[in-house]
């Protein structure tokens, strides 16, 4: 009997994790209001567990392994066409909802999937430079940053990332940022490399750096305007040779053991005062038009977090550059060879 | 019949352990050495093609088409291996007198030591760099520290220079030289220590004609436990070198993610464990010959 009222508990147990609905995403550190997360929780009822990852080949590594559980991914949009084409992603008809009517059609910048019927817009911004001003005076250029350490005797870093890096070289000889051609690529090291000398650091850990004044100026993306928001001295700005700009898309995995639910996430991200909810804590761009409208002032009047269309013909995007990766692969480990 | 129990027996201790040691360390190390002759895939992964070039690449015979061969991976390799050397050397010359005083100590005070050289393991390694970088930065703590008693007027350049790097390496390591050391070290037998003095050895030939060769092991140990960690160490040049200076580790770390060549990554791979397993070979033969000697 005691047995039996046992197994009969294990059962209620059972039938009651069932009936726990779940949700799991796989985002970018930092990359989402926590505040959205309970609100959708609150609203629906799906618990919401929340895995990180920092950089989109560290996910599609993971994912590409094996790795299983996860329902949404935030790949940035080259890496949503990598895996398109390596079919790791679900079809979720998400341009049907109703809601899709807000998003711009500018931020539908995927190649594979230009209507959106596999993943959802969710946030962009820009790749500039932060610099204390009192330290360097106004700069606008990548030439003046550059000229930082050498001026001032301020220090600069610049992100230690392959691509980005080595489009700063790009862009400055007015090459494409996706250039497949390896006399660019020659062009964009020995830029890099002609400045080496003057870098101190390839970091991602350069924003308390700048507010303890460690350093003076720093390449890194604009939403660290949101460790400045009481330090006026330090200022962002888009380099007048040009920047990179990212955005990452919210798309469904072809494992996910979800997928309901992960539609349902995305349904709930069109709605204009959720995606306003994470400009107001992310400080980047939105893809949901109404939202625009409800963002806090201070962000919507900056013009460096929501930029001018003369800036935006500034900026450039990566794309999937395929075998190419191999030249700029090797100019990375030339630039952080060389003495 | 005692026999053939006792081979039950030692078959039924020794089989988990076997194939532990077989799915968690050889068949991984298997597939890195497959992966290194085989195609890279265009968005990672393998394709399961014969590829000669991944090694061909690093020792020269590349076709110059699909790979071209650059004299810097072993650079690289080379750069690995002196600061690896070096970690190994200061870790040394800072654990051997503090073993040696350690040893002396009552032992409570011994216990309470061990305990403390230890306690960062209690703490992530990634938490604790940061903890260094706070420490280096031009307005960290040193710099605070040392111009406010006036020792230095301006701060110091550590924070993002090959120093930083070794000190970090250091720090990290120490622990894995002192145990071994400490341990041949309280081993050591005193009485021959008196015996060499009493019949007229300098302090100086005592060290090297008693002590050095009874302890021989434990710094033989403690080098290889220092020096295999130190050779793939990528975090902390990352963290406290500022990414300037490539090291093998960070190389292997980025043909698996950034670069997207699994195969590449595979064959600097088996290049390091090549080198590591020549290194640990090299010493047991060493270790051996002295360990003959004395004997």
């Amino acid at each position: 009997m005691k047995l039996f009222g046992l197994a009969a508990s294990l059962a209620v147990m059972a039938s009651m994790a069932q009936a726990e609905e779940t949700l799991a995403l796989y985002n970018w550190g930092d990359y989402i209001n926590p505040d959205i997360l309970t609100k959708f929780t609150e609203e629906t009822g799906i618990k919401v567990t929340l895995d990180t990852y920092s950089s989109n080949e560290e996910m599609l590594a993971k994912i590409q392994a094996g790795a299983t559980g996860y329902d949404i991914v935030f790949p940035s949009v080259h890496m949503n066409d990598i895996m398109l084409k390596l079919g790791l992603l679900e079809k979720t008809d998400i341009n049907l909802s109703p809601d899709f009517k807000n998003i711009d059609p500018a931020n539908l910048r995927s190649k594979e999937d230009p209507t959106s019927s596999y993943c959802l817009p969710y946030a962009w911004g820009t790749v500039g430079v932060f610099y204390n001003e009192k330290v360097t005076g106004p700069i606008s250029s990548w030439a003046d940053f550059f000229a930082v350490p050498e001026k001032t005797g301020g220090k600069i870093t610049l992100l230690d990332d392959m691509r980005e890096v080595l489009a700063i070289g790009l862009m400055t000889n007015g090459k494409s940022v996706n250039s497949t051609d390896p006399a660019d690529v020659q062009l964009a090291t020995d830029y890099i490399l002609a400045h080496k000398a003057s870098v101190s650091a390839f970091t991602y850990d350069s924003m308390a750096m700048l507010a303890s004044g460690d350093i003076a100026a720093a390449h890194f993306f604009v939403g660290g305007n949101v460790f400045f928001v009481d330090m006026p001295d330090i200022k962002y700005m888009i380099p007048s040779e040009g920047a990179t700009m990212y955005q990452e898309n919210i798309c469904v995995l072809a494992s996910a053991p979800d997928k309901e639910n992960a539609k349902k996430f995305m349904e709930f991200y069109l709605r204009p005062e959720i995606a306003a909810m994470n400009v107001a804590q992310q400080y980047n761009g939105t893809a949901n038009v109404p939202a625009r409208d409800l963002i806090p002032e201070a962000i919507k009047n900056n013009p460096n977090i929501t930029v001018s269309a003369d800036t935006i013909a500034r900026l450039h995007i990566f794309e999937d550059i395929g075998a190419a990766l191999k030249l700029y692969d090797r100019a990375w480990n030339t630039i952080r060879t060389a003495q | 019949m005692a026999m053939r129990r006792q081979t039950a027996v030692l078959t039924a201790l020794l089989s988990p352990v076997t194939l532990f040691l077989g799915v968690f360390f050889l068949l991984p190390l298997l597939i890195i050495a497959v992966f290194s002759f085989l195609t890279p895939g265009l968005y990672g992964g393998v394709e399961w093609a014969f590829y000669p070039w991944n090694y061909g690449r690093i020792f020269g015979w590349a076709d110059g088409i699909m790979e071209i061969y650059e004299p810097i991976y072993l650079q690289i390799m080379a750069r690995s291996l002196g600061f690896a050397a070096m970690t190994v050397v200061l870790c040394l010359l800072l654990c051997y007198p503090v073993a040696f005083w350690v040893s002396r100590l009552p032992a409570r005070w011994r216990l309470l030591f061990l305990f403390l050289i230890t306690l960062p393991f209690f703490s992530s390694l990634i938490v604790r760099l940061y903890a260094w970088l706070l420490i280096l930065k031009p307005s960290g703590l040193l710099n605070t520290v040392l111009l406010g008693i006036g020792v230095i007027s301006e701060p110091l350049e550590i924070l993002y220079t090959p120093a930083a790097v070794v000190l970090g390496m250091v720090y990290v390591m120490v622990p894995f030289m002192f145990l071994p050391l400490f341990s041949s070290i309280d081993n050591l037998d005193r009485a021959l220590v008196e015996a060499s003095m009493d019949l007229g050895a300098t302090r100086f030939q005592t060290f090297i004609k008693v002590i050095l060769p009874q302890t021989l092991p434990g710094i033989l140990g403690g080098a290889v436990i220092v020096f295999i960690p130190s050779v793939g160490n990528f975090i902390v040049p990352d963290v406290l070198g500022g990414a300037k200076g490539l090291m093998i580790g960070n190389l292997v770390e980025q043909q698996f993610l950034s670069a997207r060549n699994w195969p590449f990554g595979s064959a600097l791979s088996m290049i390091v464990m090549a080198v590591v397993l020549t290194v640990l070979l090299t010493s047991i033969t060493f270790a051996k010959r002295k360990g003959g000697q004395n004997a």
